[in-house]
């Protein structure tokens, strides 16, 4: 940004703009809070703030909704994929990143392909297949095939990270007869919090927000992650809108609270190469 | 070189696999199909510690209420078997009852919409256990009307009307008119009896500034129901049997129904109908009607428990002729039958289940929550005159035979279809003539690959 | 399943991950196949995985796009019948124009937006508070879609809170019911989409404008430019790499969008919001016509594969 000191006006004209879209962005969110926390009964979102906090619609919907069962199930399911996907990404973009050999180059390009594979082509089979065997409404329906998807992303991520570490440190620890297990897990790994770290908050929010895979897999009612049950809810409860607003809100909690307080680390993760830290 | 070779051979590799898992041709000639024959056991005490899955769509309250009560009454006479209860909204369980279905935690008993939509899917698929057997048993075959319960017939490959039974219904369903009668009776109406009143009636309070027919059509089953009554009228039971049944020359591009479009559409038009009806559903219509916004609505009777709480005896129920004095007419049936999952580890269970919420005693309190059993029990007293109106109803038009199929049995793809179709036309973006045409082609492309 | 937006394409396009590693002293190596055998068992468990639910049901939605198969009996083999029946099915076709226009509203549209308001904003000192906005812009990003399609449903509605604003101003006659007309369902649609991704998009411009060193824009204005010159002169060119990385994850949400569609419309009201990703559903699991749904989704897939290489044509800096 240049350092030319502008006028007042653009300075006005800037704050304006920002203005606008932060609010245009926040107004209809905010509007959801006020109807899940406003008074019972109301049909319709409003914006008029009520007079005092009501906790009657989360509560119902809680209860009514089942919704422990299906954060439950949703916690179950990215807790695995994330623990799965930053293993699975912190090995092989390790490998990846570090190591020289053939094919190399290839196998990462292979690993990137995942990343514009859309969901929707896989997931027909992957249905029919996951079926005759028996394996669909299952866990491992849902944290498997998603974390194959994450895996490009969370490759290409590491591997991204173990090529800012410095060979020459790598090098000196094999030297000394370091095996690669042991320069991973004990040189490497440490410095890789942060990375991990950002990976982790991606695979979660990703892995919760999910509708269609869970949608197709699972029919087991207490099974349901969050977003379906939500979207079960939404038909019995469709012109009650302060319930519905309440559910939608529980559905989304866990992930907003974590972006709060790690949103650099989200917004660096999924903007990476754009900006710098 | 080596490493070129080590190349190939891990592309190689991967290729194989990959071919491999693709190389069979999907699907498998194999199903399963239940027992039909041999004893059953019916005494649900000598059955173990069993817990029965049950898929329903009894969501609105009144409903819900009842069938919880159902469910309470029979693992309070049955310790040993436990029913855990899954209910969804209409919508929500026809799009999802088949992937449960084919789930290897299959439910035991649900709720299926009969017709070549469901049924015929299901049952061509064995998904669905046979039942004749246990009809046997309990006796079920002698308490329904023959012609209603073929509703819930199907042959194995997939014709409908015919064949092996696969469940009973214990609610009945009939389509028909509510209508306001402060409303009315401020402009000087009376409750129309003919379509033709209906249609004298439009205008009228239309001028009176008030809205004629409260409609929601954004989830399909509104525009069904009231395309679905205007055509039983004009087009007479015979027609519309053949049609939805696939039976004889019947086509949908005939003259009464063409009529039947053309009345819809000029409704719309006219601006008899919710402006808009496209962007309002079903519960949404309801709900309006029950606050009093719109003189007639046409819905079903499961609308009128709730209708009853809203406007008490300010609402009522009919179904219409003709001609004055002629045959009333129009869409109803058995509700959704309880069907048993082929897969289902305890069917006998399952089947002493489905007796007990299809009892008379089970009638009995479907019909104290305000609902309409499909069987009517002897002590029925109406809890409201609304469920008295609907009853009246229904008795009409099941003593004529003219309770008709809903439309969206015909085929596999027809609610998609008809719904789609019918919301064009309310908007006026197609013609009758081509609305006709469209449904025509659907149902001769469906029945050629039957 | 993977990244919703798609944003490791960010991470993909931004970076050049072929970079050299640097030239190594030379030293004796062990034997080769050793060298081998340890990446290979680090690469293990992420390609088998990867091979078993992401590789192997791509090549097998290929297969199955070959034949006509209800998902059930025995499959007969169809050839490319799948393919030339969607390409002439009209309502498949107006599907993937449906596409079309959401790609107008998720991605033209924001990144139009973004890229003059970051135009505009760039010739001011840092502005302060663009922390605590950008945390609120980046929101809709993190918030699942399917609470944010059952909010936008609700301010879409007849009696919603769109409509309750025009009626405040004075505009009632323009209140309608969005989500449920034949001409207004789909833009509907689309500006939900627009809200999604604007914030995003401004966020990303914003960054990468910061980068853009000043001397360019001292050596603009040197030579007499003005704002609008400055804009086509620097700021566009230096925001390339931005706007590949912000159309192709726009392109690609507009093009797999379902939830929305779900929550929202399922299609209608008749087809108007029918779009690929909800028609590849509604095949394979309601009409049991699983080797067209299959045929729709490699078509999908091809479509995004070429219009992302397209994309990331624009930038001739960027390598991939």
């Amino acid at each position: 940004m240049t350092n030319h000191p502008g006028p007042r006006r653009e300075v006005v004209v800037n704050y304006a703009i920002l203005g606008v879209f932060v609010a245009s962005t926040l107004l209809p969110l905010l509007g959801l809070v006020n109807s899940a926390l406003g008074p019972p009964g109301a049909g319709t979102a409003t914006l008029t703030i009520p007079h005092s906090l009501h906790l009657g619609n989360l509560t119902t919907a809680w209860r009514q909704g089942h919704f422990s069962q299906y954060m439950l199930s949703s916690l179950i399911v990215s807790g695995g994929a994330t623990i799965l996907c930053c293993t699975f990404s912190l090995l092989a973009g390790y490998a990846l990143g570090t190591m020289t050999f053939r094919g190399r180059e290839v196998i990462f390009y292979i690993f990137l392909l995942g990343i514009m594979v859309p969901e929707e082509a896989v997931i027909v089979p992957l249905y029919f297949d996951l079926r005759s065997l028996g394996l669909t409404d299952t866990y491992g329906s849902l944290i498997l095939p998603q974390t194959a998807g994450i895996l490009s992303f969370g490759i290409f991520w590491m591997r991204a990270f173990f090529k800012t570490t410095s060979p020459a440190l790598r090098e000196a620890a094999a030297m000394d007869g370091a095996s690669s297990w042991t320069i991973l897990t004990r040189i490497l790994l440490p410095i890789s919090r942060p990375a991990l770290v950002t990976l982790a908050m991606l695979t979660f929010m990703w892995t919760w927000n999910e509708f269609l895979l869970p949608l197709v897999m699972i029919s087991t009612e207490s099974m349901r992650t969050a977003p379906l049950g939500l979207s079960f809810f939404r038909s019995e409860y469709v012109t009650q809108f302060s319930l519905l607003s309440a559910a939608a809100l529980i559905v989304a909690a866990p992930v907003v609270v974590l972006y709060l307080f790690f949103n650099r680390k989200f917004i660096a993760g999924m903007m990476s190469g754009a900006i710098k830290e | 070189m080596r490493s070129a070779v080590a190349h190939r051979t891990w592309l190689a590799t991967a290729l194989a696999i990959t071919v491999i898992l693709a190389g069979c041709t999907p699907g498998s000639t194999q199903r399963s199909s239940g027992p039909t024959e041999g004893p059953v056991e019916t005494d649900p005490a000598k059955m173990g510690t069993v817990t029965i899955t049950e898929w329903d769509i009894r969501n609105l309250p009144a409903q819900s209420a009842a069938q919880d009560k159902l469910n309470a009454a029979f693992e309070a006479k049955y310790p040993n078997i436990k029913i855990k209860r899954v209910v969804k909204q209409f919508t929500d369980y026809e799009r999802t009852i088949k992937l449960a279905l084919s789930s290897p935690k299959t439910p035991d008993v649900m709720q299926v919409n009969q017709g070549y939509g469901d049924l015929a899917k299901f049952v061509k698929a064995g998904l669905l256990l046979p039942q004749d057997n246990y009809a046997k048993a309990y006796g079920w075959t002698g308490r329904y009307n023959a012609a209603l319960l073929d509703q819930n017939r199907m042959t194995a490959d997939g014709h409908w009307g015919t064949g092996q039974l696969y469940g009973i219904s214990n609610q009945a369903e009939v389509v028909g008119l509510y209508y306001n009668k402060t409303l009315l009776s401020k402009i000087g109406l009376t409750p129309p009896r003919t379509l033709a009143d209906l249609q004298g009636d439009l205008p009228k309070i239309k001028a009176a500034g008030m809205l004629p027919i409260q409609l929601g059509t954004s989830d399909i089953n509104g525009a069904i129901h009231i395309f679905g009554l205007i055509q039983a009228v004009l087009a007479g039971p015979a027609a519309v049997n053949d049609l939805v049944f696939g039976k004889g020359d019947a086509s949908w591009t005939d003259q009464s129904t063409l009529e039947a479009a053309r009345t819809l559409q000029s409704w719309a038009t006219q601006g008899y109908v919710t402006p808009g009806a496209n962007g309002q559903n079903g519960t949404a219509m309801a709900a309006e009607f029950g606050k009093g916004h719109g003189v007639f609505m046409v819905d079903g009777n499961w609308s009128a428990p709730q209708l009853a709480t809203q406007l008490g005896p300010k609402v009522g129920f009919t179904v219409l002729s003709k001609v004055d004095g002629g045959k009333p007419a129009t869409e109803g049936g058995l509700s959704l039958l309880w069907g048993i999952s082929s897969r289902s580890k305890h069917p006998d269970a399952d089947a002493a289940y489905l007796n007990f919420i299809n009892s008379p005693a089970a009638e009995d309190v479907i019909a104290r929550g305000g609902d309409l059993p499909a069987v009517t029990p002897s002590s029925f007293k109406p809890v409201s005159g609304l469920q008295a109106d609907v009853y009246a109803s229904l008795q009409s038009v099941v003593q004529e035979g003219s309770l008709l199929p809903y439309l969206d049995y015909t085929t596999i793809n027809f609610y998609a279809v008809l719904g789609a179709n019918l919301q064009e036309l309310i908007s006026g973006r197609i013609s009758p003539e081509s609305f006709t045409k469209t449904l025509q082609t659907e149902y001769t492309t469906a029945k050629a690959s039957r | 399943m993977g990244p919703t937006t798609g944003p490791g394409v960010t991470a993909t396009l931004a970076r050049s991950p072929g970079a050299a590693t640097p030239a190594r002293p030379r030293r004796p190596r062990p034997r080769r196949r050793g060298r081998l055998i340890i990446p290979v068992l680090y690469l293990l468990p992420a390609a088998v995985l990867y091979a078993l639910f992401l590789l192997a049901p791509l090549a097998h939605t290929v297969w199955i796009s070959f034949f006509s198969w209800d998902g059930l009996s025995l499959a007969h083999w169809v050839g490319i019948q799948n393919y030339t029946d969607a390409l002439g099915n009209p309502e498949l076709r107006s599907a993937f124009l449906h596409s079309l226009v959401l790609i107008a509203f998720y991605a033209v549209l924001p990144i139009a937006a973004a890229l003059v308001l970051a135009g505009i904003m760039v010739r001011a000192p840092k502005l302060r508070l663009l922390g605590a906005a950008r945390v609120i812009l980046f929101l809709p990003q993190v918030v699942a879609t399917v609470v944010l399609a059952t909010l936008w449903a609700e301010l879409l509605g007849p009696t919603g809170g769109i409509n309750q604003l025009l009626k405040q101003v004075g505009l009632q006659g323009l209140a309608k019911p969005w989500l449920g007309g034949f001409t207004t369902a789909l833009p509907a649609v689309g500006l939900i989409g627009t809200w999604i991704e604007v914030g995003f998009c401004l966020l990303l411009f914003l960054a990468g404008a910061a980068q853009i060193p000043a001397e360019l824009y001292e050596a603009a204005r040197v030579d007499g430019a003005n704002a609008r010159q400055e804009f086509f002169a620097v700021t566009l060119p230096g925001l390339r790499g931005q706007i590949v990385i912000a159309l192709t994850l726009t392109v690609t949400a507009a093009l797999r969008t379902f939830d929305v569609i779900y929550i929202t419309t399922s299609g209608g009201p008749g087809t108007a919001t029918q779009v690929p990703a909800f028609e590849i559903y509604h095949r394979a699991f309601t009409i049991d016509l699983v080797g067209s749904a299959c045929a729709i989704g490699v078509m999908l897939t091809a479509i995004i594969f070429a219009l992302t290489f397209l994309i990331t044509r624009l930038d001739s800096g960027t390598r991939i």
